[in-house]
């Protein structure tokens, strides 16, 4: 697998620029809309509204009998929708709450879309509209048209974005703010959940139902990670998905029958796992290294403390002490070789023969201001 | 005659069968600055909510400075409770505060140059200016209080509503938010405030209307904040049962 | 709220009603229940009006993902006999093939008989045999006579008339076979090259002379990959392949998919028709016979292949 090549037929090769311009297109969207998503605490909701679509393009085709992609996409937007509406009413009617609605409304909707799907297998033109094509996405075959609708739809949505930036800002952290100030709360609420349900559509043909929700939810998790402004997060959870729609439609292009979809969920998969680890303040390696720093600096203090005390009961202040006496003196006595080290690094001790140390003056004088430091 | 910062008529809000305010008058003049106190469940927050059109009330009017709120929005300003937003949402202080100045943007236009300067005003009169580009998230709650009070004040409103802006605050905080309080009061602002702490009542405010699903009383802190009123809002869970046998309550 | 659930419910319902078709055993007859069309054609060539046969899968149907339904098993469930391909073709049925089994009624794959020397086992699909055996006709003969020796075991009392249905199609299918040889020997040799939308062909190909290759593998449960488009689009450009073809229980868009990958090199490539690759036509048309379909298919190949 030449890199240089893989990258050169990205930009050259008819297929697989197809395919990742797609793929980019639809990371872009869902990863930008779904922060949306995830920061209105509706992450669960994306997952309900991608497998609630499949009743939707099983039922669009069984009553038009037509297998074109729009209007299969049509049947998802209006599926998609109803599962909201749905789950809206269940909540606000019943006594369930918003998960177990939700819950409720993925299952059943799936179940049906499931039910409908084996009934329309049956139907000798079901095949040609390649209607269980939409579980898993089919990326591959992706044409121009396609991704020209998938381009533009996006863009649509994207621009209502910018549009309303403030006033979905304001309705997603303070909603009741919101509406003392005398903006219609609902009906921004729905254009921005409409938003969502776009979204989603948009990126079933290539990634399929069931891994759709992994697009809107991973990419802005991820990006939150790295930052605390909203813009920011919004931009980056964008290009995290796009990278994925674009790297995934690659990697998959290097091996026979490997399906483009689940390789670019696995790649955003990797992004996050990334992004968790590793990213700065508040990945998990950088707290994980910052703690131990501060669990060793708290020790070297103790262990000051403790060569301070054996100083101060010994008739001879220089009189060295063994490391074993340390250790028994020590909450963490593992820790105690590595904190004379310190120690003896910032010249605050010294070892006055094998395994037996002793303060320096430095050392004394920064154990008593220690102390009074404590004291205060 | 001088209009009513504050007029509430037979305002009754039920959710689901259960009476949450229940008949309740209120007229409240300009330039006080009033409590409203009650035990929990007793429809403080419904009220002022209600006020701002954010509930709509089963029987009542309320009219703002003579007129219904959705007229006068641009003259009201609102802090809400410190815990009804998530603050890990990722923003910084000087951008909560613009939001302010939303209402008065009104649609596609974006905060510029002027908003910001107000903003700042704000935050510095409130004493957290230097914490403009502080993530929220990493806010004391005595801080976050400040955000909200200097988004009310960018509003630049006549009326102020205020949800328990003392709740979970230290002293120093406490004492600075008092004395704002009573500078917008003296300029003769109207503000209104949700409190918790009976002991500062008398002390920090001159009006105070309690309640329990029903007015209980309402007026000056002096006339009003009396032992027998007292024992009439807090004497129970019974009190609305009691008041409703008794036939009317402690009225003026 | 609750009359849009009761509505949602009521449609449901519905839809499951008109799934439920009726079953009726005529008397005397021998039900026979059947997997693919082509087999219901055997059957009903050979078993004639002894015979009431019921196809599971219609035109259009992909046997490789069919599902069984609830009345599917009913039906399966009320057969004497009941044929299916076996080597994996229904892939999705063999379990309920296999409950069938133990119920105590008969079930036979038609390719049971045939030699697994003969039978092809593609790289990718190690283990297994190809299972498309029909297009070579030869082959499928043998499923003719092992349908006819069922049928015999199971209702001796007409095992002539079987016997002569039986004897009449061979002789048929015989015909069929030569038919496709001359067809196929009007195509240069250098042009007798058969892109299609799933390996389905690779027996035609053996036993007609064609160089064969499909985007999807063996089975239409694998998803093409981007790397397969471009595979096989790179193939036609090489070769010069004036057309492709699409199959009818196989998404058209594949297909799409490559042409447009070999206009964007340059080349024009034609589909060429539409062949029947794992289903039969329409019942009642020509095609919806299996001497039908492979006529169908041969003449279309012809006409596209060799024109250019």
């Amino acid at each position: 697998m030449d890199i240089s090549q893989l990258l050169s037929d990205l930009f050259f090769d008819y297929t697989l620029r197809t395919v990742a311009l797609g793929a980019l297109i639809l990371g872009m969207v869902s990863g930008m809309l779904g922060a949306f998503a995830v920061l209105r605490k509706q992450s669960l909701l994306g997952d309900a509204i991608s497998h609630a679509a499949l009743p939707g393009i099983v039922l669009a085709f069984l009553l038009t009998r037509q297998r074109e992609p729009v209007v299969l996409i049509l049947g998802a937007l209006i599926a998609g929708w109803l599962a909201t509406l749905f789950m809206i009413a269940v909540t606000r009617t019943t006594r369930i709450k918003n998960d177990t609605a939700l819950g409720l409304v993925l299952s059943v909707f799936f179940g049906m879309g499931l039910m409908l799907l084996t009934f329309a297998q049956r139907l000798p033109d079901a095949t040609q509209a390649g209607l269980d094509k939409f579980l898993f996405g089919q990326a591959a075959t992706l044409l121009q048209s396609d991704v020209i609708t998938m381009g533009i739809i996006g863009a649509l949505a994207l621009g209502l974005l910018v549009v309303f930036w403030k006033e979905f800002k304001l309705i997603t952290f303070d909603p009741e703010f919101a509406a003392s100030l005398g903006f219609p709360v609902r009906g921004l609420d729905v254009l921005l959940t409409t938003l969502l349900v776009i979204a989603i559509v948009i990126g079933l043909q290539t990634v399929g139902v069931v891994l759709m929700s992994a697009m809107i939810v991973a990419p802005a998790a991820a990006a939150r990670q790295w930052t605390d402004r909203l813009s920011l997060m919004i931009l980056l959870g964008g290009l995290f998905g796009a990278v994925a729609g674009v790297s995934g439609t690659l990697i998959s292009s290097t091996a026979e029958r490997l399906p483009t979809g689940p390789v670019i969920v696995l790649c955003i998969s990797v992004i996050v796992l990334f992004s968790m680890l590793f990213a700065t303040n508040r990945g998990l390696v950088w707290n994980w290294l910052r703690s131990k720093q501060n669990r060793r600096k708290l020790r070297a203090r103790a262990v000051l403390a403790d060569l301070n005390t054996l100083a101060m009961q010994h008739p001879h202040e220089a009189h060295g002490h063994s490391v074993a006496v340390l250790r028994t003196m020590s909450a963490n006595p593992d820790g105690v070789s590595y904190a004379l080290k310190q120690l003896r690094e910032r010249g605050h001790a010294y070892e006055v023969s094998t395994d037996v140390w002793a303060l320096t003056d430095e050392g004394l004088a920064q154990a008593s201001r220690n102390q009074k430091e404590e004291t205060e | 005659m001088t209009e009513k910062a504050i007029e509430v008529t037979d305002l009754t809000i039920a959710y689901k069968d259960k009476p949450v305010l229940w008949d309740v008058d209120m007229s409240v003049p300009v330039g006080t600055l009033m409590a409203i106190v009650g035990p929990n469940g007793a429809g403080k927050t419904t009220l002022i909510k209600s006020i701002l059109g954010l509930i709509k009330p089963a029987a009542g009017q309320v009219l703002v400075l003579g007129k219904p709120y959705t007229q006068q929005r641009h003259l009201v300003g609102y802090v809400p409770q410190r815990g009804s937003v998530d603050w890990d949402f990722p923003t910084s202080v000087l951008d909560v505060v613009m939001m302010g100045r939303y209402g008065a943007l009104g649609w596609l236009k974006r905060p510029g140059g002027a908003e910001r300067a107000a903003a700042l005003d704000a935050l510095d009169k409130v004493g957290i200016r230097h914490l403009a580009d502080r993530q929220i998230s990493q806010l004391s709650g005595g801080q976050q209080q400040r955000v909200f009070l200097a988004r009310a004040l960018v509003q630049g409103a006549q009326l102020y509503f205020m949800d328990e802006p003392f709740q979970g605050v230290d002293a120093t905080t406490e004492r600075a938010i008092v004395t704002l309080l009573q500078e917008l009061r003296s300029a003769g602002k109207t503000v209104v405030v949700v409190h918790h702490d009976l002991q500062t009542v008398p002390e920090y405010f001159d009006w105070v209307t309690m309640l329990n699903v029903r007015r209980i009383a309402s007026g000056p802190v002096n006339e009003v904040f009396t032992e027998e009123n007292l024992r009439q809002t807090y004497g129970g869970k019974v009190a609305f049962l009691s008041a409703a046998g008794n036939g009317k309550n402690g009225k003026q | 709220m609750k009359k849009l659930m009761l509505a949602v419910l009521l449609i449901t319902v519905l839809l499951s009603a008109c799934a439920a078709e009726a079953n009726s055993d005529q008397a005397g007859k021998l039900n026979v229940v059947t997997t693919t069309g082509m087999i219901a054609d055997i059957a009903k060539n050979v078993g004639g009006e002894h015979v009431q046969v019921t196809g599971l899968m219609g035109p259009g149907i992909d046997p490789h993902l069919y599902k069984a339904s609830e009345n599917d098993v009913q039906l399966l469930q009320e057969a004497n006999v009941v044929f299916y391909n076996g080597l994996h073709l229904e892939a999705q049925m063999g379990e309920v093939l296999e409950r069938m089994n133990d119920f105590g009624i008969k079930t036979v794959a038609v390719t049971d008989k045939i030699d697994r020397s003969v039978l092809q086992s593609p790289p990718e699909f190690a283990g297994n045999y190809d299972p498309h055996v029909w297009f070579d006709v030869t082959l499928w003969m043998q499923a003719v006579e092992q349908i006819r020796d069922t049928l015999v075991e199971v209702d001796p009392d007409n095992a002539s008339v079987y016997q002569a249905n039986a004897e009449a199609y061979l002789t048929e299918l015989e015909g069929l076979h030569h038919y496709v040889l001359d067809q196929a020997d009007t195509i240069p040799a250098e042009q007798r090259i058969l892109i299609t939308a799933h390996d389905a062909f690779n027996y035609f190909g053996r036993a007609y002379g064609f160089e064969v290759r499909g985007l999807q593998g063996i089975s239409t449960e694998a998803q093409a990959g981007t790397a397969d488009v471009r595979a096989l689009a790179d193939f036609i450009v090489e070769r010069q392949i004036p057309a492709v073809f699409v199959e009818s229980s196989v998404p058209q868009r594949n297909v799409e998919a490559v042409q447009a990958a070999v206009q964007a090199q340059g080349f024009e490539v034609e589909i060429g028709g539409s062949l029947f690759s794992d289903a039969m036509g329409t019942d009642g048309t020509p095609e919806g016979t299996y001497i039908g379909m492979v006529r169908h298919n041969i003449d279309t190949i012809v006409a596209a292949l060799s024109g250019e």
